[in-house]
């Protein structure tokens, strides 16, 4: 169990994190998601004790993380993937972090056989790639078999095989009963993964919910409408409907909302207008979390992002 | 609100804390773990020896040509530590090392993240640096000052009277060669180790302040190496009095055994104040290292 009350940073001028409170419960994968640059990874390292909030506090299990005894057995982090001094090997690095906390050197094989490294455990980690640091980092959460771990951006770098991985190896750990905290700037793949979602923009808390209810609470339905008098059926409903319910699809055809395809259908039937589509558009996560963040991103980009469907991999 | 599903994957919980042993041998861990350490400590051994073979060499065959004022000076211990100018260097390098290599990386946060208490890294890391540099110092110290006088004897140098005094060493016809039990010599020696270690711990605490490489190094060789430039363009009325307070001047003053008297730093300092003055230094300057990381967001 994470809390966090009414955290606040800042850095200088900036706002890292603004009164930002939120309650991650074990059993479960909790995703934190926010755009880059949003507060995601100062709020996780408020939670290690690394960077101190400037109001607020954040508890692991009831206590702040000084007054964790054994830290490693409570709380593991992956924070930082290429965070390894790159002239030691993996098992060394593993090794030197098992002996802060009189973790027995066995847990040290162990864990490089979970995350699959084992055959290079005494390669130096400067030779390492993304997803082997990537790796790395998640066998050092691990080494402490605690209770609850963090997990800053798992999949950046690994290969769609290392993503089901870390995917399954979350929903694993949560099944464990454990406390799983897990960034990531991608909707599609907390949908994936996780239960509960916890989104910051600009620092600030935009929704505390799970899943499937921030989709549905979210998404407002959309039809999709082709017709070889579109000009006509678009004048139609949106006499029908009211302005602004109709828009110009971007590859052709109309997107309707604020009316069932069934009634798009009978009021085409109604007026003799032949349709030659007729379909239902889910909104993606990806579209919810841009919709709710679009005004909390610091840095827009300017290319417009495509509606793809639910559950597609972003 | 811990809900124990499965069993710990070894036995958990126990008594006390994460602290300080344990950090140390973590530590110690991490320093004989990676390359540098090794060839840093090569170095310090092989400066020290080969340098002291050479410059007694070079010493002993100006030893017929010299005045009264320079066979004054003529030290056959601290021929034999001339290493140490180079080792001051390389330890000053690892010491700033052990600590930033950590920021630069960004596993300082790893590591930080092990202890419930920051200052425990800072000090395991102090004390396993400071003992590996401290036991190879000395190691090193002791076998260059044998080295340094079985070459001056080889030259025909003749070990000198314990006990004896300048006078008769500037009238001794032969090479003067220092036994370790002749006053001050063993005092020197070891003062040596004792120097380049609290110079390691010197940059180290630089390095705690600073937080990057270039910037504690940079640092350390200022002090070591710019301010004696500074202090000598001055005017001698303020030059004077400061000069002997230089790190640089403190260390030389640790490993004299001749004279106190040079005609380049002025008057030295006693060997055990100047040792307690690097010491005050040291402490200073690792005490704000403590007080940066303690205080500030890691």
């Amino acid at each position: 169990m994470i809390q966090a009350v009414r955290l606040s940073k800042r850095y200088g001028r900036t706002t890292a994190v603004d009164d930002l409170s939120f309650e991650v419960r074990p059993g479960l994968v909790t995703g934190f998601l926010g755009p880059n640059g949003s507060g995601k990874s100062t709020t996780m390292r408020m939670i290690m004790g690394l960077d101190r909030p400037d109001a607020g506090h954040v508890t692991l299990d009831g206590r702040p993380f000084h007054e964790l005894p054994w830290p490693l057995r409570e709380v593991g982090a992956l924070l930082e993937a290429k965070a390894v001094h790159p002239g030691r090997s993996a098992r060394n690095h593993l090794v030197s972090l098992a002996q802060t906390n009189a973790i027995p050197t066995t847990r040290v094989d162990e864990v490089l056989d979970q995350v699959g490294l084992t055959s290079v455990a005494d390669k130096r980690v400067g030779k390492f790639s993304l997803g082997m640091s990537q790796r790395l980092g998640i066998a050092s959460a691990l080494l402490g078999d605690p209770e609850v771990l963090l997990f800053d951006e798992p999949i950046n770098g690994l290969d769609p095989e290392g993503i089901l991985w870390v995917r399954n190896l979350l929903k694993g750990l949560a099944g464990e009963g454990r406390t799983i905290f897990v960034s990531s700037h991608l909707m599609s793949e907390m949908a994936l993964t996780a239960t509960d979602l916890v989104v910051i923009g600009r620092g600030r808390l935009i929704a505390d919910t799970t899943v499937s209810e921030f989709i549905s609470s979210n998404t407002v339905a959309t039809v999709l409408v082709r017709s070889p008098e579109e000009d006509r059926l678009a004048d139609a409903l949106e006499r029908e409907l009211g302005p602004g319910t109709v828009r110009r699809g971007e590859a052709g055809g109309l997107l309707v909302t604020g009316a069932t395809a069934a009634r798009i259908g009978d009021l085409a039937h109604q007026r003799s207008i032949a349709l030659h589509e007729l379909s239902l558009q889910q909104a993606s996560l990806e579209e919810v979390f841009m919709d709710l963040t679009s005004e909390a991103v610091d840095y827009h980009g300017t290319s417009s992002v495509e509606t793809s469907p639910v559950g597609s991999v972003g | 609100m811990t809900i124990a599903v499965t069993e710990p994957a070894f036995p958990s919980t126990r008594e006390g804390r994460a602290g300080l042993r344990l950090s140390i041998l973590s530590e110690w861990t991490k320093a004989r773990s990676v390359r540098s350490t090794w060839i840093s400590l090569l170095v310090i051994v092989v400066a020290g020896m080969g340098l002291s073979a050479l410059v007694s060499n070079i010493e002993a065959g100006r030893w017929a040509s010299l005045g009264v004022v320079d066979r004054a000076q003529f030290d056959p211990v601290r021929f034999s530590q001339t290493g140490e100018f180079i080792s001051q260097f390389v330890v000053g390098v690892l010491g700033a090392l052990v600590v930033t290599s950590e920021y630069a990386t960004g596993s300082i946060r790893t590591t930080l993240a092990t202890v419930p208490r920051r200052t425990t890294v800072l000090a395991a890391k102090g004390v396993v640096i400071a003992a590996v540099i401290f036991v190879v110092t000395e190691v090193t110290a002791f076998a260059s000052f044998f080295i340094g006088q079985a070459v001056l004897s080889a030259h025909g140098g003749r070990t000198l009277p314990s006990g004896s005094s300048i006078v008769t060493q500037v009238t001794s016809s032969s090479i003067p060669v220092i036994g370790i039990t002749h006053p001050g010599a063993a005092r020197a020696v070891f003062l040596c180790g004792i120097y380049l270690t609290l110079l390691t711990l010197l940059a180290f605490g630089f390095g705690f302040i600073l937080r990057h490489t270039a910037g504690a190094i940079s640092s350390f060789v200022g002090v070591l190496l710019v301010l004696p430039l500074i202090v000598q363009v001055l005017p001698s009325s303020i030059a004077d009095p400061i000069e002997k307070f230089l790190p640089s001047n403190l260390g030389l003053a640790m490993i004299v055994v001749t004279t106190r008297k040079t005609d380049f730093a002025g008057v030295l300092m006693t060997p055990w104040m100047a040792a307690a003055t690097l010491l005050g230094y040291t402490a200073v300057v690792v005490a704000l290292g403590v007080w940066v990381l303690a205080r500030r967001d890691a």
